[in-house]
Order: structure tokens, then C-alpha cells, then sequence
């Protein structure tokens, strides 16, 4: 499932803006849920860290692998989903409402130029061979 | 994927939707859809089927088979008698391992190998190159055509049971195989695997038969489980994986075959190996390992790390490769071998009556290679993401020891004391534990119906007399040669008891017919003891001064099939039984049991068994006993082969029926009889040692043996209160023994009938009345045992939990265990047992309470029959009761 009202990035994270409010908020894709497999641990970043879309914000592991998260914007983390890391069946269960992740606040709508809008991210799966 | 090899059950796991990915060269289910977190579940609580065809299968036959096996192989293959299996490795001369595997002995002349996939080409060339030296043996790779699966899980017995046509389950213990038919087909079956499930099993089968046999085991319930949840089980369980515990480490440096944790049962130096492969290196490595074990401070050279089991504390994984560090982070002491997060099931409700839940958690533990002076409990930290997580060495992650359920261990789930109870004035103390007395009294002895095998109430007479002045006495004597044997007393004051002691000892002769009865031994297990005692005493007669003999080969009842501790080397035998040298075990074998009765000796069996073993000593006697021992039997067979062996009836429970109704030991050939005054016979709780020989006899020896194992071998003090009340019920049980068995023995038939007619699942030949003893056996379903008694106490009926012969131990016990006599002792009769067995079937069968009724129903048998009462000696007990 692609929601159309969000956009995303390369290695499966999506962002969700909130104009009001200039807050981004993220998680990861139905795809990247069913390619990890039972995922057993989640690791979130501080409220106040500063975030850029090249390092890693947190990781995100299953019982083979442990996966690097990365930011889809640049910005201030202002709220991290605290209880999903000791409920990680909502991920599965609904990964693009209560398995959202961090919410950060950016500059404002720029922050989101290069994400792949629903079409490109469907067709940037396909692309990797998978669908 | 295409050039990957695929098993023949490849189709199996596609059409089930399962990942696949490429193993060792081979196409295999990484997990099926519902995933590895629920498959290792599925298996913890129900049962797991594996399709481990990809592993390498090599047959070794010929003469010098077992040479060349004992020659490449770290474990002693001539311990392997055909239907047994054992864990081994594969190695180097470095004492490094070339690959670990395990060896099946299903046939005579033929061993089987099963090496991992991963190594499968490898061990191939190593086994052909040092074929060379052994060109009689005859290797096969029976890889291709031969498959195999594997089952494991609490469910796992139930559903292989439904899917066997012909041949039956192995015995209920590790390593041991059958052969049988499923799907018309012979399959060969393994109690093995590599799950840590105590209930497992291996199989294999011709390649055709698979897919069938697949699909059998699955729609009997198995869930396909694939390679993922195959390591994380393992993980859990403790189990090597090569590559990661055994073989080359990250860095490329050889892992000592003893750093890994299941070494010492992979490795034996049997002289019965002879030269090997590798063994000077390992045994520098086991003699490192022994210091180790000992925690002696010298140098580590062989062993600087041993493999141990850690458990993270933080919120962190640690994964192969992590540095382990010290508590505190500023020395690295090892790396992570394996590591993941693991789920379990949690449980509700403590011990035996632990049951798992439908929550699951998850936990993040490992196996690391770390510093080999560490031990469990040491906090250590593992830098995962550069930052140190917390951590601790533990013992063990999971435990096989309560079937049928492995059961993890959690780390810090151990109880911690709670909050001191308030002070409580003595004098409190002092009210409260009269009052609890008195209670518990009242409880068992007017409002329960006690029908525990190995209890009985004495007579109050006994009772009191078990109290008078004697009892806080010293009496120890000995014989003296100088004065003819007279037994000189070492104590003043002592004429009473000397006197109970003699009249006792005739009452005894009397009861059971012999010469010579030892009456200071204070129980059952101590009587045994001093007897095995007295046996090496007597092996080692003529050499003192040399290490003392042990008995060469004991034939006896293992503990599964009814015998008693005693009689095992886990309880007092162990100290006198030698070690086999072939198969490095205590020398112990069983006797047989009929294939459609396993609680009846098959005595015919046992002339192979004699002729083969030679025994020094055998030991009849059960504690779950549904049929006299086949002592006449026996003592032919014996006396035919010419065999020097003791016979020994260890008659514990059976004490109170020797006679004419049950059997007379000595009569059969018995050459010694022990056992406990307290089950059915009338006495306090001791023990006593008999014989039936005279000082012109060969046997003597053994006698003046026991005489001295027993005093000063066992006691010192010989607990005189006890004695003089056990002289009172040998007078009543010589004075009511004939009415008091025939009631007991009938008493007992009358139970297993009732019960049967109740609709409980009664063992033993109904032809003879299910039982010949004053015991019932009822099984109530695998594992149902502890708690069908617990509630069967609840109603105020006490029974006890038994494990039945094919079950693997007490914690799986699905039978329960019932004895008539205490409650024919209260009087009861035939007729009243048809009630009992209505209110037993009334808790267990339909789940109701029956306290009640049961409490009710005690009040009419209050009273103590076979016994001296009332006017008799009412004034006498009056007296005596006053004096205290």
C-alpha cells in the first residue's frame, strides 16, 4: 500500500507534512515492514537531536538484521512515538497512523523537495525488482 | 536461484509460501509467511517440523568400521550399542573441529553420520583421505536418497504416535532410536535434536517416502518451521552452530574444541579409542579445562576464552561480532559468537504448576567467547553501535530438565526475599506450631483419605512407645570376637533396649523367615547402603590396601520402570557401582520388561541378559509395583550359569505382604532382604537388613559385612524410640499379618476394579486384577499427573504423581500412584473402595470438588485395625501416656 497523501523516500521511510505547524512527521513503508520480517527492536532518537536526511536517526531491527532509519527531511526532532517501541505489532498493524515514528519540525515545505511522490516511490519499487 | 540444489521437499515450501534463500548451496525456507518469531513459538508450545534433508548423511560399515571411526571422531563410538546415537566431532590435529555431527547406530554393522551442510564436501574429502589407512570400511553417501525431517515439541510424541503404523516410539530419553513404518514406509527415528526441546525427534527415511510423510506430521499439527527459527531454538537452547562456537573464528583463529560449552559430551579418551586424530592437543585442552572448572588461578594458555551464554540487560541487540567488554568498558574480554532477540512464552503460577500463557515477550541474549576466568553473574557490557550496552553472564538460557516443555530462563526473574516478617514473641512461635500440629493431625488423620503407597499410620501403642525414655538414648554395640561375638554395649543404662533389640530381632526372624535380621539401619535407602557397602567390603576382602574394588556390574530397576532411588546411581548405588569402561557409565543394566506390560519383569529376557552381563548383584524390589519380583526365576537362571551373583530384594513397599499371599523371598532363593517398617508393614519409619545363613556358610562373610557397614559403617546412634515402637508392630504384624494382607491384597483389586468401572484408565493385566500388590497405577494423560494429584489433595485425597514407563521423567508424570493399606488399616473394606474410586473419578474425571463427601466418608473409618486396642491395653497406654 502507497497512501497518496504522503511522500517518500529511497530507502522506504514516509513523511507526512503538516503546514500549520511546519512538522514533518515519519515512519517506514509497508514494504520495508514486510521485507524486515518479525521486527523485535526499535531504537528512536532523542527529542531536541538535529537530523539530516544523510545519517541515521535510529535503527529498526528484525530477529536476522538490524537496519539503519534515516531521516526523509532535515529538521529538530520534537516527538518520538515512546510506546511503540513496547508495542511493535502496530507497526504491522497500521505502519502510516499509530506506527508513525518522529515527528520533526522543519523550515517549511522545502524540506521535503526530492522525497518521491506515491507514483515515483511505486515505481522506484518496481525498479528494484520487486513489487 | 536456479543453480542452488534443492531437497526433495523444495516444492513443499514454495507451495507454502515460505522466503527462500540460499544455505550452505542449497535452496532453503528461511521462514514461512507467518514468520520466524512465531514459528520458534509454535515450537516452544506445540511442535516444529524441520526439513533438514540438505545435511550431509555418510553409512560406515566393514570391519574397522568403529576403528576408523574411534580414530577420526572426538567421542568413543564402541559405547554405541545398536539403538543408541551420540553427539561428536569431527577433528583436526590442532584439537580444532574440521565439523560437529552426530553418530546413529541404528543397525549391528552399520554407523550413520550426519554432518552439516555447510562442510558436507569437506568432511567427505577428510573421511576418504584417512580411509586410506582403514581400507576395509566401506563409506556411503547416502545424502541423495535418503531424507530427513525433524520434530520437536511438547506435541511432538502425540503426533508422531498418530502417524506410526507399525514399531513403536524410542525410549523416553535423548539419543535413544527405534525403527517403524509411517506411510508404509520404513522410517528410522531418533529421540535427537538441536532445539533444546525434550521431546524431539529426528527421522530418516527414503527420499520417495518424504513429501508423504511431510504431510502427514503437518496436518497432524506440526507447523513447518524453516532455518531462521532452526537458529534462534538453537540459540536458546545453548546449542554450537559451526562457524560461529566451533570451527574458525571472525578473525580466522581456530576455536579450541572445549572453549564451546557441549565439548565434554562430544569428547571422550576411552582407552577404548585408542590413538586419534587430535588427541594429544585435546588433551591439553581437557586438562586446562579441568583447572578451569576448578577455578585454579594458573596460567590460561590453551583456553584464554571459553564460549558462555550472555544476557543483555539494556534496550540494545547484540549480534556475532559485538566486543564483549568488562563491567565498566575499559577492557575488552571477548566477542558475541551469536546473538539475537528471542521470543518465549510467558508463565503463569510457580513449579510444577507453571503454565504458559498466551503472552509472549521477547529477550536479547547471545553466546560469546569470552575470558575463560569470568563466570555466570559477572556483569560484563557489549558495544553495540558504539555504545555499551549492559549485560551478564548466565548459566543457561533454556533448560530440558522438566519435559514436556523446554522452559527458558529468564535472568533475573529469581525470587528475592521478601520484606522481613514482624518479630514474633517465642512464646507465639511456640502456640503456633502446637496449634499446626494438632491441625495437620486432625487434617490427615480424621478427614483425609490417605492412599499415598509408602505411608501408613501406626498404632497408637506404637506411637507412644516411639516417644518413651530409650528414645533420646545411646545404645551402640558390636560384636567381639575375644567374648564368643558377644555384642558389647559401649553405653550404661541400656539393659531395656538390648533386650527389645533381641526380642526384636526374633519377632522379625519369625516374620520372615530366617536366621539373621540387622534392625539398627534407620530407613530403607540406608539398609541398601550399608548391603552395597558390605558387597565391596566383601570384593575387597582379600586386599586392603590397595583403592578398593567397586562393584564390577549391577542388574537392577531403572528408576522409570518403578525402582527405587536407591537402587540408582544417582542415589546410593553411586557410590558402589564401578564405571563401565566401554561406555564410561556407571555398570548398570536394566532388567527387561514385558513389551505389553512394562510394569511386569519379562524373566525370560534375563537369561541373555545374565549370561551376557554377568552380574555381582542384583536388586529386585519397586517402588511402583503392580506384581511380585521373579526372584524363583532368577535364582534358577543364576544357579545354572553358575554365576557368583547376590541376590537382593529391596522389599521397601512390599515389607507388610511377605507370606503366602504375596511371596516369601527367602523361600524363592533371596540371598539378601532389606526394607523399610513403615510402607505396609506396621512400623515406624526404619529400615532392616535380612539374611537367611549360618556361620558354616559361604554367605557369612557378607553378614559379619553387613553387621560392621551398618555399625559402624552407617549409625551411630540407632534412634532407640523408633526401635522399641517398631518391636510393638512386629508383634502386630506377626499376630494379624494373615487376615491384614489377604484384606490389603483383595482391598487393592477392589480399588483398580472400581476405578476401571468409573471409567479411569487403569495399568496392569486385568486378567490378574490389574495389581498383585497393595498398589493401583491410574494414568490420567502425559504430563497431567501433578496436577490430577494436586486436586485430588484439594478434595483431602492423597495421592501421589508418578511418571509411567514410556514418560521421560516426574515433571511429565501422567500417572498417579495409589496404595490401600493405611486405609485398610482404618478398617475399610472391598465394598467401601467403590465410593472412593466414585469421588477420585469425580475430581479428575469431571473437574468437581470432593472435600466434602471425602471428609464425610473418613468419619466411618477412624478407628486402627490389626492392632492391639481398647480394653486390651488401654490402661497400660494410659501409663504410659502419663509418663511422658
Amino acid at each position: 500500500m502507497v497512501p497518496e497523501d504522503l511522500r517518500y523516500s529511497k530507502t522506504h521511510e514516509w513523511a507526512r507534512f503538516d503546514a500549520g505547524a511546519n512538522i514533518v512527521t515519519m515512519g517506514i513503508t509497508d514494504f520495508a515492514i514486510e521485507q524486515l520480517g518479525d521486527i523485535v527492536f526499535l531504537e528512536l532518537p532523542k527529542v531536541g537531536a538535529q537530523v539530516t536526511r544523510e545519517t541515521p536517526l535510529g535503527v529498526i531491527e528484525s530477529v536476522k538484521a538490524a537496519v539503519d532509519l534515516f531521516a526523509p527531511v532535515m529538521g529538530e526532532v520534537v516527538e518520538i512515538n515512546t510506546p511503540l517501541a513496547d508495542n511493535l505489532e502496530t507497526l504491522s498493524r497500521d505502519p502510516y497512523g499509530q506506527g508513525w515514528m518522529v515527528r520533526i519540525r522543519v523550515a517549511g515545505a522545502g524540506a521535503l523537495s526530492g522525497l518521491l511522490t506515491p507514483d515515483e516511490y511505486r515505481k522506484h519499487l518496481e525498479a528494484e525488482g520487486r513489487h | 536461484m536456479s543453480e542452488f540444489r534443492k531437497t526433495v521437499l523444495h516444492g513443499r515450501h514454495v507451495a507454502l509460501g515460505a522466503k527462500m534463500v540460499e544455505f550452505a548451496g542449497w535452496e532453503m525456507p528461511l521462514q514461512y509467511p507467518d514468520g520466524i518469531v512465531a514459528e520458534h513459538l509454535k515450537t516452544r508450545r506445540f511442535a516444529g517440523l524441520f526439513d533438514v534433508s540438505h545435511m550431509g548423511r555418510f553409512i560406515f560399515r566393514g570391519a574397522g568400521a568403529v576403528a576408523m571411526l574411534q580414530h577420526v571422531l572426538t567421542n568413543n563410538a564402541a559405547a554405541l550399542d545398536v539403538g543408541q546415537a551420540q553427539y561428536t566431532i569431527i577433528l583436526n590435529e590442532r584439537g580444532g573441529a574440521i565439523d560437529d555431527a552426530y553418530l546413529y547406530r541404528f543397525f549391528e554393522d552399520e554407523y550413520l553420520l550426519v554432518v552439516n551442510a555447510a562442510n558436507r564436501q569437506k568432511d567427505w574429502d577428510h573421511l576418504q583421505a584417512v580411509r586410506a589407512d582403514f581400507p576395509q570400511v566401506e563409506i556411503t553417501d547416502a545424502s541423495d536418497g535418503v531424507a530427513m525431517l525433524s520434530l520437536q515439541g511438547p506435541l511432538s510424541k502425540e503426533i508422531l504416535a498418530g502417524v506410526l503404523e507399525s514399531g513403536s516410539l524410542p525410549e523416553p530419553r535423548r539419543n535413544a532410536l527405534s525403527l517403524v513404518t509411517i506411510s508404509g514406509c520404513r522410517v528410522l527415528l531418533a529421540r535427537t535434536g538441536y532445539t533444546g526441546e525434550p521431546l524431539c525427534f529426528e527421522m530418516f527415511l527414503p527420499r520417495e517416502a518424504a513429501a508423504a510423510v511431510w504431510d502427514l506430521l503437518v496436518s497432524g499439527g506440526a507447523s513447518p518451521v524453516g532455518l531462521g527459527a532452526r537458529d534462534t531454538l538453537r540459540l536458546e537452547a545453548g546449542l554450537p552452530l559451526y562457524g560461529h562456537e566451533l570451527g574458525v573464528d571472525p578473525e580466522g583463529r581456530e576455536i579450541p574444541i572445549f572453549a564451546c560449552p557441549l565439548a565434554k559430551t562430544a569428547v571422550s579418551f576411552s582407552p577404548l579409542k585408542g590413538e586419534f586424530i587430535g588427541r594429544a592437543a585435546l588433551q591439553r585442552q581437557h586438562e586446562e579445562f579441568k583447572r578451569i572448572l576448578q577455578h585454579d588461578p594458573g596460567p590460561r594458555e590453551v583456553l584464554p576464552r571459553l564460549i558462555m551464554p550472555i544476557a543483555v540487560l539494556g534496550k540494545a541487540i547484540a549480534r556475532a561480532g559485538a566486543k564483549v567488554l568488562a563491567a565498566g568498558g575499559k577492557e575488552v574480554v571477548g566477542y558475541v559468537t551469536s546473538g539475537t532477540m528471542v521470543p518465549y512464552w510467558k508463565t503463569q503460577g510457580e513449579r510444577l504448576a507453571a503454565q504458559l500463557t498466551g503472552e509472549t515477550a521477547l529477550r536479547a541474549i547471545g553466546l560469546a567467547m569470552v575470558d575463560s576466568r569470568l563466570r555466570a553473574g559477572r556483569p560484563i557490557q557489549v558495544e553495540v553501535r558504539g555504545r555499551a550496552a549492559e549485560a551478564v553472564i548466565v548459566p543457561f538460557h533454556l533448560r530440558s530438565d522438566a519435559p514436556p516443555y523446554a522452559r527458558p530462563v529468564l535472568h533475573g526473574a529469581l525470587e528475592t526475599k521478601g520484606p522481613a516478617a514482624p518479630p514474633v514473641p517465642m512464646l507465639g512461635k511456640v502456640h503456633r506450631l502446637l496449634d499446626m500440629a494438632a491441625e495437620d493431625t486432625v487434617w490427615r488423620q480424621r478427614e483425609c483419605l490417605n492412599l499415598i503407597p509408602s505411608e501408613m499410620t501406626p498404632s497408637p501403642a506404637v506411637r507412644l512407645l516411639s516417644v518413651m525414655d530409650p528414645a533420646f538414648r545411646y545404645a551402640e554395640h558390636k560384636e567381639v570376637r575375644a567374648f564368643y561375638n558377644a555384642e558389647i554395649f559401649y553405653y550404661q543404662g541400656t539393659d531395656f533396649i538390648e533386650a527389645v533389640e533381641r526380642m526384636l530381632e526374633d519377632e522379625l526372624r519369625a516374620y520372615l523367615g530366617c536366621t539373621q535380621v540387622e534392625t539398627r539401619v534407620i530407613s530403607g535407602q540406608m539398609a541398601n547402603t550399608a548391603v552395597f557397602s558390605a558387597l565391596v567390603d566383601c570384593a575387597n576382602l582379600a586386599d586392603r590396601s590397595t583403592e578398593p574394588r567397586r562393584l564390577r556390574q549391577v542388574l537392577n530397576h531403572p528408576i522409570l520402570r518403578g525402582g527405587h532411588l536407591s537402587a540408582q546411581p544417582m542415589g546410593a548405588l553411586g557410590d558402589f557401582v564401578a564405571r563401565d569402561p566401554k561406555t564410561e557409565r556407571p555398570a548398570v543394566v536394566p532388567f527387561p520388561a514385558m513389551a505389553d506390560n512394562p510394569y511386569r519383569t519379562d524373566a525370560a529376557a534375563c537369561r541373555e541378559i545374565l549370561a551376557r552381563y554377568r552380574p555381582e548383584l542384583i536388586i529386585f524390589g519397586k517402588s511402583m509395583v503392580l506384581h511380585p519380583e521373579p526372584v524363583g526365576e532368577i535364582r534358577a537362571m543364576v544357579s545354572e550359569l553358575g554365576l557368583e551373583a547376590v541376590l537382593m530384594y529391596d522389599m521397601a513397599h512390599v515389607l507388610g505382604l511377605v507370606g503366602p499371599h504375596f511371596q516369601e523371598p527367602f523361600k524363592e532363593g533371596a540371598d539378601v532382604v532389606t526394607g523399610s517398617t513403615h510402607k505396609t508393614f506396621f512400623g515406624t519409619q526404619r529400615g532392616l537388613i535380612a539374611m537367611n545363613c549360618r556361620p558354616e556358610d559361604e554367605r557369612w562373610t557378607l553378614w559379619e559385612a553387613v553387621r560392621r557397614r551398618t555399625f559402624p559403617g552407617s549409625v551411630s546412634n540407632h534412634h532407640l524410640g523408633t526401635l522399641l515402637g517398631l518391636l510393638m508392630a512386629a508383634y502386630e504384624m506377626n499376630h494379624f499379618r494373615d487376615e491384614y494382607q489377604k484384606q490389603v491384597l483383595a482391598n487393592a483389586r477392589a480399588l483398580a476394579q472400581a476405578l476401571k468401572h468409573g471409567g479411569m484408565n487403569v495399568a496392569g493385566d486385568p486378567a490378574l486384577g490389574y495389581t498383585q500388590t497393595h498398589q493401583v497405577v491410574v494414568q490420567v494423560g502425559y504430563a497431567k499427573g501433578p496436577e490430577a494429584a494436586r486436586r485430588l489433595e484439594e478434595s483431602n485425597i492423597i495421592v501421589n504423581y508418578q511418571a509411567c514407563p514410556h514418560e521421560e521423567g516426574f515433571t511429565a508424570a501422567g500417572a498417579l500412584r495409589l496404595g490401600v493399606a493405611e486405609m485398610t488399616r482404618f478398617g475399610m473394606r472391598e465394598a467401601d473402595f467403590g465410593p472412593v474410586a466414585e469421588m477420585i473419578a469425580d475430581v479428575v474425571l469431571r473437574g468437581r470438588s470432593a472435600k466434602d463427601p471425602v471428609k464425610a466418608f473418613r468419619r466411618n473409618f477412624l478407628d486402627l485395625k490389626f492392632c492391639f486396642t481398647g480394653r486390651e491395653i488401654e490402661a497400660r497406654l494410659e501409663r504410659l501416656h502419663h509418663l511422658i
